[in-house]
């Protein structure tokens, strides 16, 4: 027996490998998690707007770091570098993860998600597939994503909410702006239920987080209060205090090694500020560096035993790669039209609007059909100031400047206020959205980059355009100006998952229902990589909860010794 | 979606000499020479008595240097916004600084129909408004008058940094 100075080695601090982490330190195993960004602690997070969103200040910068994408243009397959196209597939890489800048706007999956092609029959084009696992199954570990993390929220009984095995959320929902009163009336006039949106952000102080300070940016900003449920506040942190957490930041994993058919026995690291590499060995390796980076890593680890790819006897890995689809619209409130409420009111900062639908998760008209339909979240337009002075800034195809650009921007800014929608339908698996390597390309480090496929099957489009339709009519009924929406194929980089498939079958699929390597023991992959069907809401409850599941099975292989 | 391809067609001089001005200094000198010309489209775009901050008095050619210049810009928009820069002038030959109002709006219009040139305003527009209102640690945003013109003021805790001190 060799003895390794740690028990398990995770690859990536985002949601996934945070809830494992959290987890093993509490059992009581020696983790170490490598992280290749810097670590950006809470005090040193601010509302930079030009840092955060308008630099690569916490994701590579793409001529270091880049992806492949593959859009269909005119029939054929067209191949971008995104250095090219500046279309970043990075979502924060820094400790914690994209996490740290998410809006934090959760949903569970439905019961039926889980059992989608039972339920709904095959689906032309589309690869769909039950999960190997129910509803049931995942019910605690939403519960303990809810708990442990800090999900603030209001249980309402509706149709396609998930069951739930506890009467309510112990934290009550965030502060909401009046606009809720105007939203919740044109709902109801329309026979429409909205439904307070569960939120990873803290309402009440929580241990060593405090309660959310409604700063007015919390997408795509850091929080400096600990409210948002980030792995970095809401696992690392309790995980370093069991004293079993080492956490190596500007660890780049450059592949996994593997000296025999069954087992993967270090890491090849690199110190991302020296450049020297070094071996982290491990009794068992989880991979969560999200989910098109996770099937990458596993890629570039082939060897002479596992010459497609770290587990992939299945010839499956990288396949059926998903995004999350659908589309946004949104309308002005304007002063002079504004119902119910007060215009000082609405142009409160900070406060949410926490407002989603359900109505349309199922349908089931006489006219219109039965199909799976998709969710929908309310929100003001991102508060933030640059991207806001710079939109809708052209008439005829011509700049607006002068004078005239001073008139228009003030009055964007204050004689009303954007309310927005956003929707989340099943972005179906296909033959035509998957990842593999680029043969050309690599990164900083000399490793191949990952190629993303992104095709969408036509019925994604559908239904978003349904659900828009419908929720153009509640801004309507809200008295907005100016709707719009757009619904399009075109995915978005920062709900992924797929293309590690779990599954009974090691013909079929990567992972095993514990997203256990199929081939390899002691392999897991704790992100959203194994979702066969993504549900038609953003993933990162199930993410979370899924790899607390992942997690509880590591901690029987450990204690059973299945893996020595 | 080939970024890269457009900010090169276009102009004759097609990814000159800046593309090796590697040292900074090198840099420095490229740009003081259109310097003046960026200053006066930025003036023209954002003029005084407007009802957001002019460009002269948020300083935002400085703005724009030092955000160019800085390792966190696209290396390739930097050298797009000295070519653009040049350009201009060229088709301007050389009398653009010395243009009244309306003969540099019209000068403008020209340069924008053309997508090379109207990309390149457009990228002049969107830096000097970063300017104007990102948080005053940046220089520009001087007193914070372009929040103040919109009542839209930047969330706490502000940066005490450039960049997260990158
Ligand atoms: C602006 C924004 C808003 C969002 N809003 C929502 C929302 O409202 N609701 C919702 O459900 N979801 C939201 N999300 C998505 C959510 O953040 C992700 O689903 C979630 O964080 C994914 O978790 P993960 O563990 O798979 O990956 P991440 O959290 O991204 O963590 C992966 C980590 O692995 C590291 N890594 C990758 N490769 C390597 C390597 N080779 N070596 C070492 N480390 C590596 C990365 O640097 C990263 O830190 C949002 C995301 C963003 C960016
Ligand atoms: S304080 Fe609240 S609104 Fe601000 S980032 Fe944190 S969770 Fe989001």
């Amino acid at each position: 027996m060799t003895s390794h100075k740690y028990d398990v080695v995770i690859v990536g601090s985002g949601a996934s490998g945070g809830a494992v982490a959290y987890t093993l330190c509490k059992a009581g195993y020696k983790v170490a998690v490598l992280e290749k960004g810097r670590l950006i602690k809470r005090d040193e997070f601010s509302k930079d707007e030009l840092a955060y969103c308008r630099r690569d200040i916490v994701t590579p910068n793409l001529f270091d770091e880049y992806h492949v994408i593959e859009e269909e243009v005119d029939g054929k397959w067209e191949a971008t570098p995104t250095y090219d196209s500046g279309w970043s597939f990075w979502n924060g890489n820094v400790v914690g993860g994209s996490s740290n800048f998410m809006s934090g706007m959760l949903h569970r999956m439905h019961p039926d998600d889980f059992r989608l092609k039972s339920k709904y029959g095959e689906i032309k084009g589309a690869n769909v597939v039950d999960w190997p696992i129910s509803y049931a199954d995942m019910e605690p570990y939403y519960l303990k994503a809810e708990e442990v993390v800090g999900i603030s929220g209001k249980y309402e009984k509706h149709p396609f909410e998930p069951p739930r095995s506890t009467p309510d959320f112990t934290q009550p929902p965030t502060k909401e702006n009046a606009v809720v009163k105007l939203l919740d009336k044109s709902c109801a006039n329309l026979d429409i239920k909205s439904l307070v949106t569960a939120r990873s952000v803290l309402s009440k102080n929580k241990g060593h987080r405090e309660a959310c300070y409604y700063s007015n940016f919390c997408g795509s900003y850091g929080c400096s209060s600990g409210a948002k449920g980030s792995s970095r506040e809401a696992l690392l942190m309790p995980a370093l205090a069991t004293g079993n957490l080492t956490l190596l930041s500007n660890s780049y994993v450059k592949l996994l090694h593997s000296s025999s058919k069954n087992a993967v026995d270090y890491a090849v690291v690199i110190d991302t500020v020296s450049g020297k590499e070094k071996r982290i060995e491990a009794k068992l390796f989880v991979v969560a560096a999200q989910a098109h980076e996770s099937t990458r890593l596993l890629l570039n680890s082939a060897n002479k035993f596992h010459p497609h790819g770290l587990g992939n006897s299945s010839g499956e890995l990288g396949k059926n790669l998903i995004f999350s689809a659908g589309g946004s619209g949104q309308g002005e409130l304007r002063e002079e039209s504004l119902k119910m409420i007060k215009f000082e009111e609405l142009m409160q900062t900070g406060l949410f609007v926490n407002r989603s639908i359900l109505d349309w998760y199922f349908v089931d008209h006489w006219w219109d059909g039965t199909f799976k339909g998709g969710s929908v979240e309310f929100m003001f337009e991102h508060q933030n100031i640059i991207s806001r002075a710079r939109k809708n800034n052209e008439e005829h195809g011509r700049l607006v400047w002068g004078s005239e650009l001073g008139e228009k921007v003030t009055e964007r800014f204050t004689k009303q206020k954007s309310i927005r929608f956003e929707i989340f339908n099943d972005w179906l698996p296909n033959d035509n959205c998957f990842v593999s390597l680029d043969k050309t390309h690599k990164d900083k480090y000399g490793m191949p980059v990952g190629k993303l496929r992104v095709g969408a099957h036509p019925q994604d489009l559908k239904v978003g355009k349904y659900i828009a339709k419908k929720c153009e009519k509640v801004l309507e009924e809200m008295g907005a100006k100016n709707i719009y929406s757009s619904v399009s194929p075109v995915p978005p980089q920062n709900l992924i998952a797929g293309g590690c498939r779990f599954g009974n079958d090691p013909e079929t699929s990567i992972l095993n229902k514990y997203c256990q390597s199929h081939d390899i023991p002691n392999l897991f992959v704790a992100d959203a990589s194994f979702m066969p069907t993504g549900g038609s809401v953003p993933y990162t409850w199930t993410i979370y909860a899924n790899a607390f599941r992942v997690a509880d099975q590591i901690v029987k292989v450990l204690e059973e010794k299945q893996i020595v | 979606m080939k970024r890269r391809n457009f900010l090169i067609l276009g102009s004759v001089l097609s990814l000159s000499p800046y593309i090796d001005a590697k040292a900074s200094n090198d840099f420095e000198k490229q740009f003081r020479k259109v310097k003046n010309l960026i200053a006066a489209v930025q003036s023209h775009m954002f003029p005084e008595g407007s009802k957001i901050p002019s460009a002269s008095a948020m300083d935002v050619n400085t703005f724009l240097f030092e955000t160019i210049t800085h390792k966190s810009y696209d290396k390739d928009i930097r050298v797009f916004i000295l070519e653009g820069a040049e350009e201009l002038e060229l088709q301007t030959k050389g009398r653009f600084l010395s243009m009244d109002t309306k003969e540099k709006e019209k000068a403008l219009r020209t340069y924008e129909n053309t997508s090379y040139g109207s990309n390149w305003l457009s990228r002049i527009m969107t830096v000097t408004m970063e300017g104007i209102f990102s948080d005053p640690v940046y220089g520009s945003n001087k007193k914070e008058a372009g929040w103040k013109a919109l009542n839209a003021y930047g969330g706490l805790p502000r940066p005490k940094t450039r960049y997260v001190a990158l």
